[in-house]
């Protein structure tokens, strides 16, 4: 033990041997962290708020759907009212009440929204405005008018994009016109084998995401009204769209949800299965950056790896006097190591801090992208131009433990050579 | 000598070639020799004769290609590189030519750096350190770092890091080469209190005249051999309290 405290000792004075630089090493791996930390806060920040925007933007964290919708994305495919209340009913009980933060069902279809002026084909959204509210993001994003209410029957809320093509305001005129939905296998009513059906209907809101197939395509119209232009009886909808408190829940409300609908013709998707291009795009990022910090630690260890060989090297002498003295080759790796690791910790201190102090001013005040990106936005990931850093405790526990295990890994080597320091030959004399 | 039953260090034909590549150098031609426990013995000879590594092979340091070393009892060739270690830790002291102290270690830190590896009390190392300080004129520069010490000043750390372990038997490698007239005669001084006060042998190599002169016996090396073995005064012998190694 005594022997081992004289080896950390020493380990520890070596390192001041050359403060500028120790100092230097310990700032370049201190960094190393530091952009660590920083590029995944960034990451996660970004990440979680794409997955926030586009869950609200799309069918929630879980969707509960049709068996089969995923995969056809054919609208006859429809949820019983039965299944609907079910739904609702097992969300109101126990865990499920707490992890759900909103439940909204839609109806879905195409159709085509005319104006005066213009013609357009849209994405038909039919949702109950109070319960649309808690779960979408659109109620929120609107620039013109207000969004729809319980007492408005005949009013579509539309994005700018689509507002502009059709030029409509506030207030215009405009018709939808759809195809009423027909359970699979059912006979078309008339003789033409089509059932074409039209509404009128007012802009009483105008939104604008910034998402083009959102702002472009996408409409809001009451349940009710919907489901009398679709011809779909019974309260019949698409799909039931869940917003949940915390994205981690989603595998175990899904889960639950299964079982609780097991024998239904339903199916139940978490985020990822229902939109599975944005999670592989994630996931690709997630890769990506991976890589990148790989990279980045690389350079930095191979910078560390250099400067302790050749602190190793500078003191073959002293290496050999040791050996000469008693020393043992392991003792001796053992100093090295020790000198390694001191050398560590105060780089890590460094990058903490470093670290730390960018995420947090990235957590609180964010990274405005609009300053990097000067000529537009890139048109996928963000959708909220500002990004906030997000790092969790498991975050920053395994960066710190990575830099850790590399700088450990590093120091093996010239530990290593050390250890093998020839007698005689690391003595000139005797 | 014949007297002697176990000597401090024992060469019987110990041969040492040096590779390089195809060139092959010849340092050691079957070298013989005993050396009693207490004895202080120089040896001299010309750059390149092979004292050096004669000092290197008894230290254990280097391994000879044939022939038996034996030192405190054992024989080098027989003991493994950890063997060879605690060897040097508990029954040799070194001193080399440039001093050679842990710059990061105080004077008092380096004289006790051997005691620590060998895992002694604080208390104890301690007392050993300072009384060994005392004796050869070190006190007050317990907690100066080597470059803050003369170079005579130095050389005694080293000294008294050879020393402090008690060991059988301490390997000077021109020891006062690098030091003034008074500090050469100083450390020579310290040297020969220390071994006739505790029986350590000590073996010395040397160009230095003032060494020679205050050595007990002197062996001159030329060309790998033995050239002369001269024994000029007191000698320790087998059997003392330190020598029986």
């Amino acid at each position: 033990m005594t022997s081992v405290l004289l080896l950390v000792k020493i380990s520890w004075r070596n390192l001041w041997r050359n403060p500028r630089g120790t100092l230097l090493t310990a700032l370049a791996l201190g960094l190393g962290l530091a952009l660590l930390l920083i590029s995944l806060g960034l990451l996660d920040g970004g990440h979680e708020q794409t997955v926030a925007d586009g869950v609200r933007f799309g069918p929630g964290h879980v969707v509960i759907q049709a068996k089969g919708y995923q995969e056809s994305n054919s609208d006859e495919l429809l949820l019983p009212a039965r299944v609907v209340s079910a739904i609702e009913g097992f969300l109101q009980t126990g865990t499920m009440k707490q992890l759900v933060r909103g439940v909204s069902p839609r109806l879905q279809a195409t159709g085509l929204l005319s104006s005066a002026a213009n013609a357009s084909g849209v994405r038909i959204v039919g949702v109950v405005a109070e319960k649309e509210r808690a779960v979408s993001l659109i109620p929120q994003r609107m620039i013109a008018g207000t969004y729809l209410s319980s007492d408005q029957h005949s009013a579509v809320v539309i994005g700018d994009e689509l507002a502009h093509k059709l030029d409509v305001r506030i207030g215009s005129k405009v018709v939808l016109m759809t195809q009423a939905l027909r359970p699979p296998g059912a006979q078309s009513k008339d003789d033409t084998g089509e059932e074409m059906h039209s509404t009128l209907l007012r802009v009483g809101g105008i939104f604008r995401t910034g998402l083009q197939a959102v702002d472009g395509n996408i409409i809001n119209v009451p349940l009710p009204a919907a489901q009398t232009l679709l011809g779909v009886a019974d309260g019949q909808v698409t799909q039931v769209a869940l917003l949940l408190g915390q994205e981690g829940d989603s595998p175990m409300v899904a889960r639950a949800l299964r079982k609780q609908l097991a024998g239904d013709p339903v199916e139940v998707l978490t985020w990822r299965e229902s939109m599975p291009m944005l999670a592989q795009i994630l996931g690709l990022d997630h890769a990506f950056n991976y890589i990148m910090n790989g990279v980045i630690l690389a350079m930095v260890g191979l910078g560390i790896l250099n400067t302790i060989l050749m602190r190793v090297l500078e003191r073959r002498y002293e290496f050999g006097v040791c050996k000469a003295l008693g020393l043992r080759p392991g003792q001796l790796a053992a100093m090295v190591v020790g000198e390694s690791l001191a050398l560590t910790a105060i780089s890590l201190s460094l990058g903490l801090v470093l670290g730390l102090s960018v995420h947090y001013y990235f957590a609180t005040t964010g990274l405005d992208l609009r300053l990097l990106f000067r000529g537009g936005l890139p048109p996928a990931l963000v959708f909220d131009p500002i990004l906030y850093s997000r790092l969790s405790v498991n975050r920053i526990v395994w960066s710190v433990g990575i830099v850790f295990i590399m700088a450990t890994f590093i120091s093996f080597y010239p530990a290593l050579k050390a250890a093998r320091t020839e007698l005689p030959g690391a003595l000139k004399v005797l | 000598m014949s007297d002697v039953t176990e000597w401090a260090v024992e060469l019987k034909g110990v041969r040492k070639t040096y590779r390089t590549g195809p060139i092959e150098v010849p340092a050691l031609r079957g070298i013989s020799l005993q050396i009693a426990p207490g004895e202080f013995v120089a040896t001299a000879g010309p750059s390149g004769s092979g004292k050096t590594t004669l000092l290197n092979i008894i230290g254990g340091l280097d391994r000879a290609d044939a022939g038996e070393v034996w030192v405190a009892g054992q024989e080098l060739q027989r003991l493994s590189a950890g063997e060879l270690a605690h060897l040097r830790l508990r029954r040799i002291g070194f001193v080399f030519q440039t001093y050679n102290l842990l710059p990061v270690l105080t004077a008092l830190e380096n004289a006790e750096f051997t005691l620590l590896l060998q895992g002694m009390p604080a208390r104890q190392r301690r007392a050993r350190v300072e009384k060994l300080f005392s004796e050869i004129g070190l006190s007050g520069l317990e907690d100066r770092r080597p470059a803050e010490l003369s170079g005579g000043q130095q050389q005694r750390v080293a000294v008294a890091r050879a020393m402090v372990t008690e060991p059988a038997l301490i390997l000077a490698d021109e020891p006062t080469a690098n030091l003034d007239s008074a500090a050469a005669i100083a450390l020579l001084d310290v040297m020969e209190h220390l071994n006739r006060e505790t029986g350590t042998t000590f073996i010395f190599s040397t160009h230095d005249p003032q060494v020679m002169e205050r050595a007990h016996r002197m062996i001159r090396v030329q060309d790998g051999q033995i050239a002369s073995d001269e024994v000029r005064g007191s000698r320790g012998t087998a059997g003392t309290e330190r020598g029986a190694v």
